[in-house]
């Protein structure tokens, strides 16, 4: 294993019953400082391979080694231990309604550290500047809207500064300003902050903008991987039409 | 880690040195290190050498942010040195932070807060007056067959909020009658009154116990589940939903749920009376050696249809209070999940004190009309 890889399935299997897998034997690597987006079509299992990589679900068979560590061979407290080095934005931005924004990004360093109190509120201030969150500290999500949810969120998946982050579908529903603004934030998480990060994404616009490499999936299994100007110009049917079904 | 301090006496300079890593771990050394060096009058300026730092995370931005603020608050200069581009880019982050604004805090004197609780009150009974007019319009909807209930769904209803409600009411109402003879024998007794107990048991289970304890139960059990049910509804925005497609909330929702509670809370209290009388029955039989017979046609003599009457009358009035505060409440809901737990929390309070309330009124008009 390659030492910059920081997350590699091997031979992966997921789904919820053996007879009828999701994705089946999936052979994937993502390195370090990498943004890799995972693209398909609804259905495709994507958000489910993103669950088992994650470590939301079992795998059916197969491997996820993620920063190293065999995931689903370690105990209970090694795999938390772990995922505390990962961060997950969710498509549903899944902040706590009774919480204010400052205190949902803080809430990981209050929870896991013993930090003082005047740093953490320093880092989580200094988190939702860098997503363009300032002045939003004190309100609740539900005074948000979804593009500054999402924001926010992202700001909670990245504020123990993770090594590789996940986000399911960041800009799904956006417009394309605040997209746009999104992506310069998970550009500067890789840029500044060094993380790694993996999306699941039907944007195109957003995977242009961001991603170095692509990983198209498609009845059960990987299609193709490679940049996306590699992929546009695929042979293979499905993903040359997932590209430009717009087009023809 | 970060190096101790050294001081130069002469320029009256503290230099820390950044060795390693500056992260998680190292974060609240370094900033209880300058909040010391803030402190010290015998300094003038603090300087941070980054020239064997390694790693800079969120939390070694925020100490060196937050020295900064520290050592310039105290009158000292702060300066950063041997930064390499990389960790001037994440310093740099900090530096974008805007001064926190301060939330408004609006002073509002005991008048003040008195008159908005009273206007919260008037709103909040104007809404409930409003969720009540449009379901007895809708109701008439209905019942004039311009609109129909979603099908099946008052059935389901019935079964979830009464049959499976069934084995607790009965299993309550015969302790509360078995309790309620079993005081009644220790009282009547002295007086060789003891066969008077299933007169006492069968009036009190019948106008009073019965119907008040079935609505306590159903409303903790069904009131909280309708404003539960209708609260996540709303955080899930599918009331919005209903609304945006025209479709009465009132009707689609709330009917099929009183309809339902106004089957079953008086069947189950009538259950309820009965299965009550006969836990006394049961208590009478033992203690007083009392026979079924002589107890029931005792019970017969006392109780007439009024009573009956009196009982459920008061059972389908706490139906409708128990809908309507559910739902009224349920509804309310803000789109944050916790409003659902304090909308399901304030069900319960708010509906068993409206039935205690309403209990008590009727219990009054009846002693007033003579019928008690």
């Amino acid at each position: 294993m390659n030492l910059d890889s920081m997350l590699l399935c091997r031979k992966l299997t997921v789904g919820y019953s053996a007879d009828h897998p999701v994705l089946s034997e999936i052979e994937l690597e993502v390195r370090r400082g990498e943004i890799v987006a995972l693209l398909g079509g609804s259905g495709s299992g994507k958000s489910t391979l993103l669950r088992t990589i994650t470590g939301l679900q079992p795998p059916l068979s197969g491997g996820v080694s993620l920063l190293g560590e065999d995931m689903y061979a370690l105990d209970d407290e090694a795999r938390r231990m772990l995922l505390r080095r990962t961060g997950m934005a969710f498509q549903q931005d899944a902040l706590f309604g009774s919480l204010t924004i400052q205190d949902n990004v803080a809430l990981p360093l209050r929870e896991l550290t013993k930090l003082p109190a005047a740093i953490i509120c320093e880092m989580a201030r200094m988190r939702l500047a860098l997503v363009g969150l300032a002045g939003f500290e004190h309100r609740s999500p539900a005074q948000l809207s979804g593009g500054q949810r999402k924001r926010a969120a992202l700001a909670r998946a990245s504020i123990l500064d993770p090594e590789i982050i996940f986000c399911d579908e960041p800009s799904a529903g956006l417009d394309p300003v605040v997209a746009a603004e999104l992506d310069e934030t998970l550009l500067k998480f890789r840029d500044i902050l060094g993380i790694t990060i993996v999306i699941v994404s039907h944007e195109l616009e957003s995977v242009r903008a961001l991603a170095d490499r692509a990983i198209m999936f498609g009845h059960g299994k990987m299609l193709a991987t490679g940049t996306l100007p590699e992929l546009e110009q695929s042979k293979n049917e499905d993903v040359y039409h997932y590209f430009h079904a717009r087009s023809a | 880690m970060t190096a101790a301090p050294s001081i130069d006496r002469a320029s009256r300079t503290a230099t820390i040195g950044v060795d390693g890593d500056l992260a998680i771990p190292q974060a609240k050394a370094f900033y209880d290190c300058l909040r010391a060096l803030a402190r010290r009058r015998d300094i003038r300026r603090v300087v941070v050498d980054f020239g064997r730092a390694a790693r800079i995370d969120g939390a070694g931005m925020a100490s060196v942010s937050l020295g900064r603020k520290l050592v310039n608050k105290s009158g000292k200069k702060f300066d950063l040195v041997n930064v390499d581009a990389k960790h001037q880019q994440a310093l740099d982050l900090a530096a974008d932070v805007p001064p926190l604004a301060q939330e408004a805090e609006i002073p509002t004197t005991w008048l003040e807060r008195l008159g908005t609780q009273v206007l919260d009150l008037r709103d909040g009974l104007l809404a409930s007056i409003k969720l009540f007019g449009d379901a007895f319009k809708q109701g008439g909807f209905v019942l004039t067959g311009k609109k129909k209930l979603p099908k099946g769904a008052t059935t389901s209803f019935i079964i979830s909020m009464g049959i499976d409600a069934l084995p607790i009411v009965c299993m309550l109402s015969a302790l509360l009658g078995a309790t309620l003879a079993f005081q009644g024998i220790v009282l009547l007794k002295r007086f060789g009154a003891g066969i008077f107990v299933a007169d006492m048991t069968g009036l009190a289970m019948v106008r009073e116990f019965a119907p008040m304890m079935t609505a306590i139960v159903l409303t903790g059990r069904n009131g909280a589940a309708i404003a539960a049910e209708l609260g996540t509804m709303r955080v899930r925005g599918e009331l919005d939903a209903l609304d945006a497609m025209g479709i009465s909330s009132s009707r689609f929702l709330l009917l099929p749920r009183l309809i339902a509670l106004s089957f079953v809370q008086p069947a189950l209290t009538l259950i309820g009376m009965f299965v009550g009388i006969a836990g006394s029955l049961l208590v009478a039989r033992l203690a007083l050696d009392l026979p079924a017979g002589i107890f029931w046609a005792r019970v017969v003599a006392r109780v007439d249809m009024m009573d009956f009457i009196h009982g459920l009358t008061k059972s389908f009035i706490f139906a409708q209070i128990i809908g309507f505060t559910g739902a009224y409440l349920g509804m309310g809901a803000t789109a944050d999940p916790s409003s659902v737990g304090a909308a399901t929390t304030r069900t319960v309070v708010v509906g068993i004190f409206l039935i205690i309330l309403v209990d008590a009124i009727a219990a009054t008009i009846g002693s007033l009309g003579g019928s008690a």
